[in-house]
């Protein structure tokens, strides 16, 4: 249920306006490999690999089961944003009255739900809470995921603020004190970009070209021997 | 890619064209690119009237004297007032290799020339004797006529340049000085038909005769201007795919065949009988 909607641009090249490719090459070969040929290497030291090939790393993935496993229930708000990490919208099966008894339920106790799933090749911690009258579930981060900040060295030696100061710190949040509206933020980057694509698409824009066929090639070569026999 | 080499926006390239050949347009314009070194010292700087078959030439194609619309605008045009069509027609003047293309994805299967620069257009520089056979008559009894026709310029002291139509027939040049008005060139080439309408049973030199069953025209009035004939080298909507090749007289003789001439094989041809045809620029005898 979340999107990234930031305007996404392709890599092209500069001079003739043309999108680039990518493409995986052997670093000794210095040749494209094709996609059989290739494997995935853990290393554990530099340059030394383990090899695995698509198979073996197949086998050993979870099973995908579209479950969740609910452990127990927590205060929703006890749980640290920084731990969340992305969101899906459950909809009910046929029967809706399980998924109604624990929407109201979550809504009414300010609880969540907080256990386990596994979506494609990894198992999540997640949280079932509701959401604008939706049960959502939203995976978290696991503990070694996210960085314990409080060894940092320089959080180790912070001063005490005084009274005065924390007294007047204290006022202003007050006085700056509102709802929180999501609405109220706008990515103002994407805005000026979407801003100047609307200009250049009124005035120059770069038309991609599709890929060669055999017969153009055929054309272009011709084209090549032409050109050199008129030049003489 | 294409780009750095021409400025034409090829569309459709695997279009078949000559369907009983199965020739795509990607063909067509291969043969233009690879014929240019030798067409456009014809097409240069002369208008040019084109017969388009964009569904190919099983179906009907269409004569275009103006430039199309959409035809860009680094396509050399010459405006010319025609009292026939009492307007003014925008000629193409097909000078450069990527007008030569752009015509080719025009699917203009045939490129007619006039017979005199744009320039010089009611002056021609090149006089046409065309050659055009009747059923049941065959290719060599054009031949034959051919044959007798070169003898007779021979003995003015004329030189000529013979290239296939690319239909039934055979169309021989004398390129002459500039300085002639279309009505001299006609008469000329009309005065020689005479002449061989009385030494041949088949010929004949008079218009209302012409398109008799067993007869051979010939035609001399295409030598007005505005006329045309087709560029040397340029191909014919016909279903092998014929070229109005040039000759060398040499292989005028019987057993010559329109066929044998065509987008295959004369792309293949290394001789170019016309080459000095530019330099060899003669005087007639007219009144």
């Amino acid at each position: 249920m979340t999107f990234d909607k930031s305007v996404q641009f392709r890599f092209l090249h500069k001079t003739d306006g043309q999108p680039l490719k990518y493409e995986r090459v052997c670093i000794k070969e210095d040749k494209v490999v094709p996609w059989e040929e290739t494997a995935k290497g853990y290393e554990i030291s530099k340059d030394e690999f383990i090899i695995f090939s698509k198979e073996e790393l197949q086998a050993a993935r979870p099973e995908s089961d579209q479950r969740i496993r609910i452990d127990k229930f927590v205060d929703y708000l006890s749980v640290d944003p920084v731990y969340f990490e992305r969101s899906y919208v459950l909809t009910p099966e046929k029967d809706s009255e399980p998924y109604s008894l624990l929407l109201n339920t979550l809504q009414k106790t300010g609880k969540a739900g907080a256990g386990r799933i596994t979506l494609r090749t990894k198992e999540h911690p997640v949280l079932v809470h509701p959401y604008k009258g939706a049960l959502i579930v939203t995976t978290l981060r696991y503990a070694y995921e996210v960085a314990d900040p409080s060894g940092l060295d320089e959080l180790k030696e912070l001063k005490e603020p005084k009274k005065e100061e924390l007294d007047l710190a204290r006022k202003i949040i007050t006085d700056l004190s509102g709802e929180f509206n999501i609405e109220d933020y706008k990515d103002t980057y994407k805005e000026k970009v979407e801003q100047l694509i609307e200009k250049k698409m009124k005035g120059e824009t770069i038309t991609v070209e599709k890929p060669v066929k055999e017969e153009a090639k055929q054309l272009m070569a011709a084209l090549q021997e032409t050109l050199k026999q008129l030049k003489q | 890619m294409v780009e750095k080499f021409t400025k034409v926006k090829f569309t459709n390239l695997d279009k078949i064209l000559y369907p009983e050949l199965k020739i795509t347009k990607a063909q067509v314009i291969e043969y233009y690119i690879k014929m240019a070194p030798k067409m456009l010292k014809f097409l240069a700087e002369r208008p040019a009237v084109l017969n388009r078959f964009p569904n190919g030439v099983e179906h009907e194609g269409f004569y275009e004297k103006d430039a199309p619309s959409g035809t860009p605008s680094w396509v050399k045009i010459f405006e010319r007032y025609s009292e026939s069509a009492e307007r003014e027609i925008a000629y193409i003047l097909c000078n450069d290799l990527d007008t030569l293309i752009w015509l080719g994805n025009l699917a203009a299967l045939e490129i007619h020339i006039t017979l005199a620069l744009a320039k010089a257009f009611e002056r021609p520089d090149f006089v046409l004797f065309d050659i055009d056979p009747e059923l049941p008559l065959g290719f060599d009894d054009v031949v034959n006529v051919a044959l007798t026709l070169k003898q007779k310029l021979d003995d003015l002291g004329l030189r000529s340049y013979v290239k296939m139509s690319g239909k039934k027939g055979l169309h021989i040049v004398v390129p002459v000085k500039e300085g002639y008005a279309f009505q001299q060139t006609r008469e000329f080439v009309h005065k020689i038909g005479k002449q061989l309408a009385k030494e041949s049973e088949l010929v004949v030199s008079e218009f209302p005769s012409s398109r008799e069953p067993g007869t051979i025209f010939v035609d001399y009035l295409q030598n007005s201007h505005g006329r045309t004939m087709v560029c040397p080298y340029g191909l014919r909507a016909t279903a092998q795919a014929t070229v109005s090749a040039p000759l060398d007289w040499r292989e005028v003789k019987k057993g010559l065949k329109p066929e044998e001439l065509n987008l295959f094989s004369v792309i293949k041809r290394e001789k170019n009988p016309w080459e000095g045809i530019f330099e060899d620029r003669q005087q007639l005898e007219v009144s």
